[in-house]
């Protein structure tokens, strides 16, 4: 082959290959999903996801839109059973315990898997409320005081209890988009987690607010695993670990986030990350 | 000619000018050569709204009109010992008097005086009828003609018809306004009538409603009492109890058919909980007097509580029931426009279904809620026909939902049902009472639709 | 967890805490899930018992008991002097036929007191019959035959039941009582179709009250409201909708017309009162203004349905109207109206519906008065159906108690009649854009 060639060429998975290329396992999983199928109705949407979730690590799932990779984040915690006609098939265990079955209470697990969504979602209630709502709920706090130290950690550890400590007691929706984000974060934490599954944190924020929450990501890292569905590259690019790239419902790639981005084995994800579609 | 052949024959000519009118365009276009303006049917319209309208507007004035006239004709030939000092009711038994001896249907001996008003009357209202049939006519034919001089091929005839088109078009809409000003005016006149004769402080603020007495010492309100206080207590506790009943019960209801129903179950249900809104209230009326106020009195009875059978809480219980679809339709439409990334967000905490909705779903439809359940009460409290039949007249001053209460609008239909006497405080009394149902309603309605309105603009 | 400075719990603590709340959760859960449905399911009980009850009252009313009596047309009580004069036949006393059948009947009745109770058997819808029988066939005087008549409606409560059980019955009443059994063994006593109740007019007498005079008032007054009520309300909606210019002028009718519709009705009635009977003088208790009246109730239903139906069609349609050099007024009635008239059909049902079962209003316009002729114009003195429920509900004598039940029937018969077709409307021609 010479240098003039078409890199793509080189790829040893082609278009058409549909089986997952890379390492999906990982040591010491979190959350481990084998052969997972999501129909709506007739609609096969994802298909035969095989993959392991690391713990503390960001893994981020790109493609392109209607790829399935929010679809297949929301099996996580079960976010699926509030979609009439959507099934989730296969096995999904999280720290070795099954998750998918009817049997499985999704209230514990939801108090254990978090999710901050697309669009910031603060409840029309108070700053302290919001936050307080999670662990209010699920009887975390045996005293007033105690709610407040939830709360406030909270809002540390999402990086806004500067912005807010003053007036707890305003509404959250009165906070700008940023915040509000910050503020749904802060809200998931409060439950105290072990996997916040975020879906396109940041598509709705102006670019200083994106930065921030990248940042957050970063740090939050340490204390909880998170699988992040984005639409940019570059955000993939910036907080991950380990990425995973979906196609049609497939999951197509997976690897270290280096990797991925430097040396695609697949020719479709070399395809997308140099934005040839999209 | 009687007033409905003249309708329809003003209405037919109209119909001959259009199809006639169409016509001759049609063949002007084609003589002369030259393109028309408008199409041929709109110098038709044009014809014939000019041939309806002259004749139509001189029927309605006729028909507003006529009535008054006719009898105060009629009046002017009593001698004058008949109408002096009598009193306005006298004068209404009068005209009715000879009016029935005009179509011949009175029967009894018949005052000369009053025969020759009588006949008077017939002789005003065949003259009437002459003038009406002559005027209408013409009005109509110099209308056709003048429109026939008008046509064409230049002129602008759809211009012409769709301006009128637009004048009707506002004219309709403002029969709201109309409508609104005629109740305010209609109401507000015969109140301040009223309150010459009454002083607005003791209507006010009376604890006393007695409108009978008044009409026994044929003593101009000096001695009935007209206080409203027991009245709007009574109207308070029956709206009271009826919410008690509608509010849970459609809210639930509501908060059962949107969030746990499976879709064929609503189908069923929500259709059947809203036939109770279809259901005339004088249905509710006898239901409330046939079956829940005897049930009620006889489990009273089995318990030791005496509970009167014109009890509030059979007419509050049984209004409720009317209110029920009412709340739950208002709530359901309130519930379903809490977007669905608020529940999201409430799941995805791991709150159960319940959680989600009273501390999330609900607070956030609750301003919503809120201007439903107060558009409910303002239906409550204007209600009439369920506590005309199921309610008592005696005007209590009590809160015990047990006892026997009265209501504004069951002493507006006692006052006004039946002879009346258009001049008397009794009388009166019904319309300042009116005015105090409009208002109370109208308050409740604006701060209602104003807390919807800005509701629904907040999810929108 | 190698962090717990941060934490003020641990994560399998938090996991603890969760779990030793669920059960109480998801009881919670239940119980508000069953609140729910509680709810539901006593709104329809309150519906099924308003059924059956008023069904339960009301369905004996359309048969009544009739008693076979063999009835001798006697001359000398019909027509003493033979001329067959159609105005001598009217005036004959025809209860002394029916009287003096029983009487043979029971030739065993002496006394006073059971001598009235006996001719108190039949009333005055036999005399009727037979006078209606006479007058049709001159003929039958002098001959004897066996007719079936009407019985008294104490007498038809009795057979029926309805004056409850035996030993609450007066006297009186268990007198009656062994006359209808040996009746009854005879096999004298059948009940037949209440044809009376359909063709008749309001009167004093349960027995040959009928609703006829009340549903051709009803008719008149809708009549007059659907006329009137949908060509004003179409074209409000229209101007509204699609022409008015968006200023507080346009405001101020929209949220007019909002109020309107939540005015109570009887305020409508104050109003066609005060300015239709009194100051215009039209015709007190007429179809006429009692359809003025309910045209002002019924205008902001319609306009509101109306407006939606409009708003409803997209705005591609005018724009492509617009486009190919229509005016506005023919992109209206042209293009946008046809594509509204479902909707605007379906609002305008519902609005009718509402006011076929209004009767508030109506009692204040003099619509409540005792009528016994069937109103033939939109002037003459008329009552509705919903009114004359009201005016039976208040009468103390029983028969008019299972009468009112069966009007409610007819008047709900009606009502789902209207609102069926509503829903088949808006099923058959709903379209989606």
């Amino acid at each position: 082959m010479t240098k003039l060639e078409n890199s793509t060429m080189e790829r040893p998975f082609h278009r058409e290959h549909r089986s997952t290329v890379g390492t999906f396992t990982s040591d010491n999983p979190r959350i481990v999903c084998r052969s997972v199928d999501v129909y709506y109705g007739e609609k096969h949407a994802v298909q035969n996801i095989n993959i392991d979730v690391g713990r503390h690590q960001v893994i981020a799932l790109i493609g392109p839109s209607g790829c399935g990779k929010s679809t297949f984040l929301r099996c996580l915690n079960r976010m699926n059973d509030t979609i009439p006609d959507c099934r989730v098939t296969g096995d999904i265990s999280m720290d070795g315990i099954a998750i998918n079955g009817p049997e499985v209470d999704v209230v514990p697990l939801r108090a254990q898997v978090g999710m901050v969504f697309q669009k910031p979602n603060p409840f029309p209630k108070s700053i302290f409320e919001n936050v307080a709502y999670g662990p209010r709920i699920h009887g975390l706090a045996s005293n007033p005081s105690d709610l407040e130290e939830i709360v406030e950690n909270s809002l540390r550890r999402a990086g806004l209890w500067d912005e807010v400590k003053d007036r707890l007691p305003q509404p959250g929706t009165g906070l700008s988009g940023g915040q509000q984000q910050r503020l749904c974060i802060a809200r998931t934490i409060a439950v105290n987690p072990e996997v916040i599954l975020m879906d396109e944190p940041c598509s709705a924020l102006d670019p200083i607010a994106t930065a921030k929450i990248e940042q957050l990501i970063d740090e939050l890292r340490a204390l909880y695993t998170i699988v992040i569905v984005t639409h940019s590259m570059q955000q993939a690019a910036r907080v991950s670990q380990r990425t995973a790239f979906f196609h049609l419902g497939h999951l197509i790639e997976v690897g270290e986030t280096a990797q991925v981005f430097t040396n695609p084995q697949h020719q479709l994800t070399e395809e997308y990350i140099t934005g040839r579609f999209g | 000619m009687e007033k409905s052949t003249l309708f329809l024959l003003i209405l037919l000519g109209s119909t001959i000018a259009y199809m006639r009118t169409t016509w001759r365009a049609r063949t002007l276009a084609e003589t002369s050569g030259r393109k028309l303006h408008s199409l041929p049917g709109f110098y038709g319209y044009y014809t014939a709204l000019w041939c309806a309208l002259p004749g139509l507007l001189l029927l309605l004035l006729w028909l507003l009109g006529e009535g008054s006239l006719l009898t105060a004709g009629a009046l002017a030939r009593l001698p004058e010992s008949f109408l002096d000092g009598a009193a306005p009711e006298k004068i209404q038994l009068l005209v009715n008097d000879i009016k029935s001896i005009a179509q011949g249907s009175f029967e009894g001996q018949i005052d000369p005086a009053i025969q020759m008003a009588a006949d008077r009357f017939s002789e005003l209202t065949q003259w009437s009828r002459i003038l009406l049939t002559v005027l209408s006519i013409t009005a109509s034919l110099s209308g056709l003609l003048f429109a026939q001089t008008r046509i064409n091929p230049d002129f602008r005839a759809r211009n012409h018809v769709e301006t009128v088109v637009r004048v009707v078009l506002i004219g309709c809409a403002l029969t709201a306004i109309f409508t609104t000003v005629g109740i305010v005016l209609s109401v507000l006149i015969e109140s301040l009538r009223f309150f010459n004769m009454v002083p607005i402080t003791d209507f006010l603020f009376g604890l006393k409603w007695s409108p009978q007495i008044a009409m026994r010492a044929d003593q101009a309100g000096s001695s009935g009492a007209f206080g409203v206080i027991p009245l709007l207590l009574g109207t308070l506790l029956i709206s009271t109890v009826a919410l008690v009943v509608a509010v849970p019960i459609g809210l639930l209801s509501a908060i059962y058919l949107s969030e746990y129903a499976t879709p064929n179950f609503r189908a069923i249900a929500k259709p059947l909980i809203e036939i109770l809104a279809g259901i005339p209230t004088v249905v509710y009326g006898f239901f409330a007097a046939l079956v829940v106020a005897p049930f009620l009195r006889n489990m009273g009875a089995e318990i030791g509580l005496e509970i009167s059978s014109e009890s509030a809480l059979a007419a509050g219980l049984v209004m409720g029931i009317m209110i029920i679809p009412f709340v739950s339709s208002l709530s359901d439409d309130f519930i379903n426009a809490v977007p669905q990334s608020l529940r999201d967000g409430a799941y995805a905490l791991g709150a159960t279904q319940s959680e989600t909705i009273r501390q999330v779903v609900i607070p956030a439809a609750l301003p919503g809620i809120v201007g439903g359940i107060l558009l409910a009460a303002s239906r409550a409290i204007g209600e009439t026909m369920i506590v005309v039949m199921a309610a008592g007249l005696s005007a209590n001053l009590t809160l015990n939902p047990l006892a026997a209460v009265t209501t504004v609008t069951t002493q507006i239909v006692t006052l006004l049902v039946g002879d009346q006497e258009f001049d008397s405080p009794k009388t009166l009394a019904a319309f300042a009472l009116g005015l105090i149902l409009f208002i109370l309603t109208l308050c409740l309605n604006i701060l209602a639709l104003r807390i919807v309105r800005k509701y629904r603009e907040q999810y929108e | 967890m190698s962090d717990s400075s941060h934490q003020p719990l641990s994560r399998g603590h938090t996991h603890d805490i969760v779990m030793a709340g669920l059960a109480k959760r998801r009881s919670a859960e239940k119980r508000f899930r069953l609140f729910g449905l509680a709810s539901i399911v006593a709104g329809l009980i309150f519906l099924l018992v308003l059924f059956v009850s008023i069904i339960g009252n009301g369905y004996s009313a359309f048969t009544y008991a009739n008693v076979a009596l063999d009835i001798t047309f006697d001359q000398a009580v019909i027509d003493p002097e033979g001329h067959r004069n159609p105005g001598t036949l009217a005036a004959a006393d025809y209860d002394t036929l029916w009287k003096a059948s029983l009487e043979k009947l029971f030739p065993d009745v002496t006394g006073r007191q059971q001598k009235r109770a006996l001719n108190a058997f039949m009333g005055f819808s036999a005399d009727k019959r037979l006078k209606d029988m006479v007058i049709g066939d001159p003929s039958l005087i002098g001959t004897t035959k066996t007719v079936w008549l009407p019985v008294d409606d104490t007498i038809d409560m009795l057979i029926k039941g309805k004056l409850g059980k035996e030993e609450e019955l007066n006297e009186r009443h268990l007198l009656d009582q062994a006359w209808i059994k040996t009746l009854q063994d005879q096999n004298r006593i059948r009940s037949s179709f209440n044809r009376e109740f359909f063709t008749n007019g309001d009167s004093r007498e349960p027995e040959a009250a009928g609703i006829w005079g009340a549903v051709t008032g009803s008719a008149l007054t809708l009549l007059i409201t659907i006329g009137l009520s949908l060509p004003i309300g179409i074209a409000a909606a229209i101007y509204l909708e699609e022409f008015a210019p968006r200023n507080r002028w346009t405001d101020l009718i929209e949220v007019n017309i909002n109020n309107l519709a939540a005015v109570p009705s009887i305020v409508f009635g104050l109003l066609g009162l005060a300015v239709f009977i009194n100051f215009f003088g039209l015709p007190r208790s007429s179809p006429l203004v009692g359809g003025l009246v309910l045209t002002l109730m019924t205008l902001p239903v319609i306009i509101i349905a109306a407006r939606s139906a409009l708003k409803s069609v997209p705005p591609s349609v005018r724009e492509a109207a617009l486009g190919i050099g229509a005016s506005p007024v023919q992109m209206v009635f042209d293009h946008v109206l046809p594509l509204a008239v479902p909707g605007i059909m379906t609002g305008a049902i519902i609005g009718t519906a509402r006011a076929l079962g209004e009767s508030a209003p109506l009692l204040m316009i003099g619509m409540v008065a005792f009528i016994v002729d069937i109103p033939k114009t939109f002037t003459s003195a008329a009552t509705v159906l919903p009114v004359q429920i009201y005016l039976w509900a208040d009468s103390p004598e029983r028969a008019f108690n299972e009468r009112t039940s069966a009007a409610i029937m007819v008047l709900l018969a009606f009502l789902m009649i209207m609102n069926g077709f509503a829903v088949y409307v808006r099923r058959r021609y709903e379209r989606r854009w």
